[in-house]
């Protein structure tokens, strides 16, 4: 730790009133008071820099979101500027051109912010809350699941099945989401599967 | 500017990924020069412009020495070796202090400077540090090896920190920096000092990285960004600017809630002319702002002492 500034910090607590700094020391007081008169009517801003996981495939590039505003602070944040973490092992700071343009993918007006279904017989998407999404593909698994699992083949040989349901899942996941996810559609037996744990 | 040499073309370098070298050792001559024609220039339309141009003079004087005086003696091999296998920074500042070589170096710097336009306060300090007596002068040494310079005699110890900053950087450049090797999160792996501010580089091959920047022997080191440089954490970082700024700012404030300090990061990838010393002085608004929170200062730059 920095030694000079315990030391003002001590001088300061004590109240012996001791301001001294490069400028003032030198003579430069002047210099310090316009740089403090030019100052005064500012504020400061908060900003800020956040590691992330470009979402795009599955080579999981790291990536730093800029953003005006910290939501830590109490404020809103708004991301204006995304690029390649430098210190990140899989892509040194690389972006590809998809992940270079990920800010607009970000503010993209089309972009999708909440689970949506397209009903039989429809030919558009309508919102749906997550509950009732949740509660429909339960449904509707096991529904398939039921009337399509094959515990054995021909021979009898227990093979646990379910070919007629698939599950594709996101890239941009942790080991222990992509643990988790392929657990789960082995353990209900899926064969169509595919997910981050294969790479 | 001085010390810009364009790209040579190398084909074999496209489209490979490298990995940014962990250290930048400093070129006496080239850094203080650098620094000095970087004050001069922030010097125009300055607030506090007198002491940017008072800088400017002093980092001149501090480049001409590097320039005159012969090859430093380099950092013996063993001692590297030793500092190395136990991660410890391979310049010894004790050593570097009782050097008879570095009090040749204060004696020169400060004869150089004396023809500087300076403030009464500084041009009597300057007096008072060319007339101590060995033993003061040892004592005061000591203090800028330790990095803490006492508020009562700030002049005279802010000259004599830019006399040894010429030794320092001429042993430093001596080293390979290959065989560096990290001492602790915000230390000069050279000299063990803490930074005077970290910076975003645009240099080729290393777009991105940050690199901190010891005040005291002028090396550069790659350090994770999004990190604490006074404690190393990861957590609770953001960055404060001034606000109203017409373009995208430059310098910044990195501030850590987790040990409530804050060091300077320029942003050299948006503007390459930024110099981690002469830069820190110019951006004095910045540490005046901040002193209106509850960080504190965790950079150390001995022309910016006191904020």
């Amino acid at each position: 730790m920095n030694v000079d500034l315990s030391r003002r910090g001590f001088l300061k607590a004590a109240g012996a009133g001791v301001a001294a700094t490069s400028l003032g020391a030198m003579g430069f007081s002047e210099a310090e008071a316009a740089v403090a008169a030019h100052v005064r009517p500012f504020k400061l801003a908060n900003t800020t820099e956040t590691r992330n996981t470009c979402p795009y495939c599955s080579v999981a590039c790291g990536i730093i979101l800029y953003a005006k505003g910290d939501v830590r602070k109490g404020e809103t944040a708004e991301i204006v500027h995304i690029e390649g973490d430098a210190d990140h092992p899989t892509n040194l700071g690389t972006l590809c051109p998809k992940g270079a343009a990920l800010k607009d993918f970000v503010h993209s007006p089309s972009r999708l912010t909440q689970p949506r279904v397209r009903r039989p017989g429809s030919d558009r998407f309508e919102p749906i809350s997550w509950d009732a999404a949740l509660d429909r593909i339960a449904r509707l698994m096991k529904d398939d699941r039921d009337a399509n699992f094959l515990a054995r083949n021909e021979a009898g040989v227990p093979v646990n099945r379910w070919t007629t349901t698939g599950m594709l899942a996101a890239s941009a996941t942790t080991n222990e989401t992509a643990w988790l996810t392929f657990k789960v559609a082995k353990t209900l037996g899926i064969v169509g599967f595919d997910n981050q744990a294969r790479v | 500017m001085s010390g810009f040499h364009s790209i040579p073309p190398d084909p074999a370098a496209i489209g490979r990924l490298l990995k940014a070298p962990f250290a930048i050792l400093p070129d006496a001559p080239a850094l203080f020069r650098q620094r000095a024609e970087r004050f001069a220039h922030l010097a125009e339309g300055h607030p506090a412009a007198a002491y940017l141009r008072f800088l400017a003079g002093l980092c001149g004087a501090q480049a001409a020495l590097a320039e005159a005086l012969p090859p430093a003696e380099p950092i013996p091999a063993e001692q590297v070796e030793r500092a190395r296998a136990g991660a410890m920074p391979p310049l010894d500042r004790a050593a570097l202090g009782a050097s008879p070589a570095l009090r040749e170096v204060i004696a020169r710097f400060t004869e150089a400077v004396l023809p500087l336009a300076m403030p009464p306060q500084a041009a009597s300090a300057l007096d008072w540090l060319r007339h101590a007596d060995t033993a003061t002068l040892d004592g005061m040494i000591g203090n800028v090896m330790a990095d803490s310079l006492p508020m009562e005699a700030l002049p005279q110890h802010l000259f004599l920190a830019a006399a040894i900053q010429v030794e320092a950087a001429r042993r430093a450049a001596t080293l390979d920096a290959a065989r560096l090797v990290p001492v602790a999160t915000g230390l000069c792996p050279v000299c063990g000092g803490p930074p005077a501010a970290s910076l975003v580089t645009g240099r080729q091959g290393a777009e991105g990285a940050r690199y901190a920047a010891c005040a005291f022997c002028g090396t550069q080191w790659n350090e994770v960004r999004i990190k604490c440089l006074a404690c190393g954490s990861t957590k609770g970082v953001g960055y404060k600017e001034q606000a109203g700024l017409d373009e995208v700012a430059t310098v910044k404030a990195e501030t850590c809630d987790e040990c409530r300090s804050w060091v300077k990061i320029l942003y050299q990838d948006k503007n390459p002319s930024l110099e981690p010393v002469a830069d820190d002085v110019a951006s004095l608004g910045l540490d005046l702002l901040m002193q209106g929170t509850d960080y504190r200062r965790a950079g150390f730059d001995p022309f910016l002492i006191g904020y």
